[in-house]
C-alpha cells in the first residue's frame, strides 16, 4: 500500500469513483420517487411539495452533516439523540417570551450543543475510550436533562421561532435555502485542511500523527461541530413540531447514521459526502411518503428506516472489505 | 474497577444509604432490590459477551419492549398459552440476534451500526403488530411466578442464581468462552489459533437477544404491563453494569461476576435517587456517569498493564 496518510494529506480531494457504493443513495431516491410517483403524485408534484419536502429534511440533514464527518474519524457520534432532545425541551418550555429573548435562547441552545460536542470531544482525544461508548454515555445524560427539563412531551417554543425558519425569501422555501447552505458549506468544507486531516484520521490514525496531524484538536472540533449541528436540528424541530419531548432527538441517531451510510461514506472511516448524506436523509424522508402512498399505517416507517439502514450497510461493508481485500492483494 | 471493588461499593453504597434512613437495608428492600437488579443481570449476560468481543448490542431496549408486548397480546391473560408464547418470542428473538451476529461477524459491519439498525427494524415491527398502544395484563401464572417466592427466596432470584452460574462456568472454565476471550484480546491470534472467529462471534448477540427477550417476559410480569418503552433504560443500565463489572471496553477482558456486581450497583444507586425524590432525569444521568466512570477507570487499568 504505502503511505495512504501521507497521501490522504497532500492530495487534492478527489472525486469520488463512480461504484456500486456511491450509487446507492440516488438508485434509493429513484426508486422511491418513482414508487411515490406511481402511487400518490400529488406527495411529489402537488403546490408546496418540495417545500415540504426539504422542510422535513432540514433537521435531519443537519445531524447527518455533523454525523459524516464524525464517521469519517472512524467515529460515531451517538449523543445527537440527546442533545436534539435537550434542545426541543429548553426551547418547549420557554416559548412564553419574544424578539431579541428567543434570539439568546437559540444562542444558548446552540453553545449547549457546542458544550456537548466539546466534551465529547475531549474524551474522544484524550482517553483511550471508544467514541461510541462515550457518545453512549453522554446520550444517556443529555436525554436525563432533557427529561429534567421537560417530563412529558409538550410545551411550545416562542412564536417567532417558527416565523423565523418556515416561510420563505424573495419567494424561496427557507428550508430550500438552508439545505442549499449546507450542501455550499460542504463543497468549502471538503476541501479545507480541517477535512483532509479528518480523512487523513479516518484512514489512519497512526500515519496522520506521523506526518503532524493535530489529532486531538480534529477530533474536538468535529464533536464540537457534530454538537452544534445537532443542536440547530433541535432548534428546527422545535419550530416545526410546536413543542418538545424529552425522547423527540432519539429517532435522529439511527436516522443520522442511516443518512450517513446511505450516502456512501465508509463505515470504516476515511471517505465520505455530507453531500451524500443529504441525499441520504432526503431517501430517509422519502420513506414515510412511500408508506403514506401504500396506504400502510405510519408505523412502517420506523420499521423500513432499520431495514434500509442494515440492507445498505451490510452491502456496503462487504463492497468496501471486498476492496480492502482486493487491493491489498495487489500491493 | 476490579470486581471485589464492585462489590465493595455495592456494599458502600447500601451502608450510606441505611446511615440516611435506616429503612433502607431492611430485608425485604434488599430483596426487591436484587430483584431489580436481576432485570440488569439477565441482560447484562449477553452484552458482557458482546462486550468481551469488542462489539456492543444497542437493539436489548427494543428486543425487550417487543418480547414483552408480544407475550401480553398473544397470551392476552390466559396461562395456557404462556408456554408457547414463550417459546415464539424467544425463537423470534433468536433470528434477531443471528441477523446481528452473521451481519457483525461474516458482512464485517461495526457492530454498533448493526445493532442500532436491527433496533430499528425490531422497534418497528412491533409498533406496526401493535399500531403504537397496548392494553393487556400478563397471564395470571406469569405475575405468580415473578412475585413467588421458595425457600423465601424470590423465583426470579432463582432464575437468576442459575444464569449467573452458567454464565461464570461458560465464560471462565469452557473452550466457548475461552475462545471468546482470546477473540476480544487479538483477533487475528485468536484466527492462527485456530478458533472460527466467525462462528464465535454469531453467539454473543444471540445470548444478547434471547437475554433481552426473557427480560422482557419477565419485566412485564413484574410490572404488571407492557409499555412502549419499557426496554428503553435497559440499554444503558446494560452497557454501564459491564462497565462497573470491570471490562474493558476495548474487549478482551471482563466476566459475568462483575457484571452481576454492576447491575447491584446500578440498583442501589436508583435506590438512593429515589431515596433522594430525584426522578427519571436523574437516572438516566447517573448511567451515563457511572458508564463513562467505570470505562475511564477500566480503560486505565489495561493500558497500566
Amino acid at each position: 500500500m504505502g503511505g495512504s496518510a501521507l497521501r490522504a494529506t497532500v492530495r487534492v480531494p478527489r472525486l469520488p469513483r463512480p461504484d456500486v457504493v456511491t450509487a446507492i443513495p440516488y438508485a434509493y431516491i429513484a426508486a422511491l420517487s418513482l414508487a411515490i410517483y406511481l402511487l400518490e403524485p400529488s406527495l411529489l408534484t402537488g403546490p408546496g411539495a418540495f417545500d415540504v419536502l426539504a422542510t422535513a429534511v432540514v433537521p435531519l440533514a443537519l445531524v447527518a452533516f455533523g454525523q459524516t464527518i464524525a464517521i469519517i474519524t472512524r467515529g460515531i457520534d451517538l449523543s445527537v439523540g440527546g442533545v436534539v432532545s435537550t434542545t426541543t425541551a429548553i426551547l418547549a418550555t420557554h416559548g412564553g417570551t419574544s424578539g431579541p429573548t428567543v434570539v439568546g435562547q437559540v444562542v444558548l441552545v446552540v453553545a449547549i450543543g457546542v458544550l456537548a460536542g466539546v466534551i465529547n470531544g475531549l474524551l474522544v482525544a484524550f482517553t483511550p475510550l471508544q467514541p461510541f461508548i462515550v457518545t453512549l454515555a453522554t446520550w444517556s445524560i443529555w436525554g436525563g436533562i432533557a427529561f429534567l427539563v421537560l417530563p412529558i412531551e409538550g410545551g411550545a417554543p416562542a412564536p417567532e421561532l417558527i416565523t423565523w425558519l418556515t416561510g420563505a425569501w424573495l419567494g424561496v422555501p427557507r428550508s430550500v435555502v438552508v439545505v442549499a447552505g449546507l450542501l455550499v458549506a460542504w463543497l468549502w468544507l471538503r476541501s479545507t485542511r480541517f477535512l483532509i486531516d479528518v480523512r487523513a484520521i479516518g484512514s489512519d490514525e497512526a500515519r496522520a500523527r506521523l506526518v503532524g496531524v493535530p489529532i486531538r484538536m480534529r477530533k474536538i472540533q468535529v464533536y464540537a461541530l457534530s454538537g452544534a449541528l445537532a443542536a440547530v436540528a433541535g432548534v428546527y424541530l422545535a419550530a416545526q413540531t410546536g413543542s418538545g419531548a424529552p425522547n423527540a432527538g432519539d429517532q435522529f441517531i439511527l436516522n443520522s447514521v442511516a443518512a450517513v451510510v446511505i450516502g456512501g461514506a465508509s463505515i470504516f472511516g476515511g471517505t465520505g459526502s455530507a453531500a451524500g448524506s443529504i441525499v441520504g436523509a432526503a431517501v430517509l424522508i422519502l420513506i414515510p411518503d412511500v408508506v403514506f402512498a401504500l396506504r400502510l399505517t405510519s408505523f412502517w416507517s420506523v420499521f423500513l428506516q432499520g431495514f434500509v439502514l442494515v440492507v445498505t450497510v451490510t452491502i456496503s461493508s462487504v463492497v468496501i472489505t471486498l476492496r480492502m481485500r482486493r487491493r491489498r492483494g495487489a500491493g | 474497577m476490579s470486581v471485589l471493588t464492585a462489590y465493595v461499593v455495592v456494599v458502600g453504597l447500601v451502608v450510606a444509604g441505611t446511615l440516611y434512613t435506616p429503612g433502607f437495608s431492611g430485608i425485604g428492600q434488599l430483596r426487591t432490590y436484587a430483584v431489580q437488579a436481576s432485570f440488569i443481570g439477565l441482560v447484562g449476560l449477553g452484552q458482557t459477551l458482546c462486550i468481551l468481543t469488542g462489539g456492543i448490542d444497542l437493539s436489548v431496549p427494543a428486543v425487550i419492549t417487543g418480547s414483552a408486548v408480544m407475550t401480553s397480546i398473544l397470551c392476552h391473560g390466559d396461562s395456557a398459552r404462556l408456554a408457547p408464547v414463550i417459546v415464539l418470542v424467544v425463537c423470534l428473538a433468536a433470528v434477531a440476534g443471528v441477523v446481528n451476529g452473521i451481519g457483525v461477524a461474516y458482512a464485517n459491519v461495526p457492530p454498533i451500526i448493526m445493532t442500532l439498525g436491527m433496533g430499528g427494524v425490531v422497534q418497528g415491527l412491533m409498533l406496526v403488530y401493535t399500531k403504537g398502544g397496548i392494553s393487556s395484563f400478563p397471564p395470571p401464572a406469569l405475575a405468580r411466578f415473578v412475585v413467588g417466592r421458595t425457600l423465601g427466596v424470590p423465583h426470579l432470584l432463582w432464575f437468576w442464581a442459575a444464569i449467573i452460574a452458567t454464565g461464570a462456568v461458560l465464560l471462565a472454565v469452557t473452550p466457548f468462552g475461552r475462545r471468546l476471550y482470546a477473540i476480544g484480546a487479538n483477533r487475528e491470534a485468536a484466527l492462527i489459533a485456530g478458533v472460527d472467529v466467525r462462528r464465535m462471534l454469531v453467539a454473543p448477540y444471540v445470548v444478547s437477544a434471547v437475554g433481552a427477550a426473557v427480560t422482557g417476559v419477565l419485566l412485564m410480569g413484574y410490572n404488571g404491563q407492557a409499555y412502549l418503552t419499557m426496554g428503553d433504560p435497559y440499554l444503558f443500565a446494560s452497557a454501564a453494569a459491564v462497565a462497573v463489572g470491570g471490562a474493558s471496553i476495548l474487549g478482551g477482558s471482563g466476566n459475568y461476576v462483575g457484571t452481576v456486581a454492576g447491575a447491584l450497583v446500578l440498583t442501589v444507586l436508583s435506590a438512593l435517587l429515589i431515596v433522594f425524590s430525584l426522578g427519571a432525569g436523574w437516572l438516566l444521568i447517573t448511567y451515563g456517569a457511572v458508564l463513562l466512570t467505570a470505562a475511564l477507570l477500566a480503560s486505565v487499568r489495561v493500558q497500566r498493564r
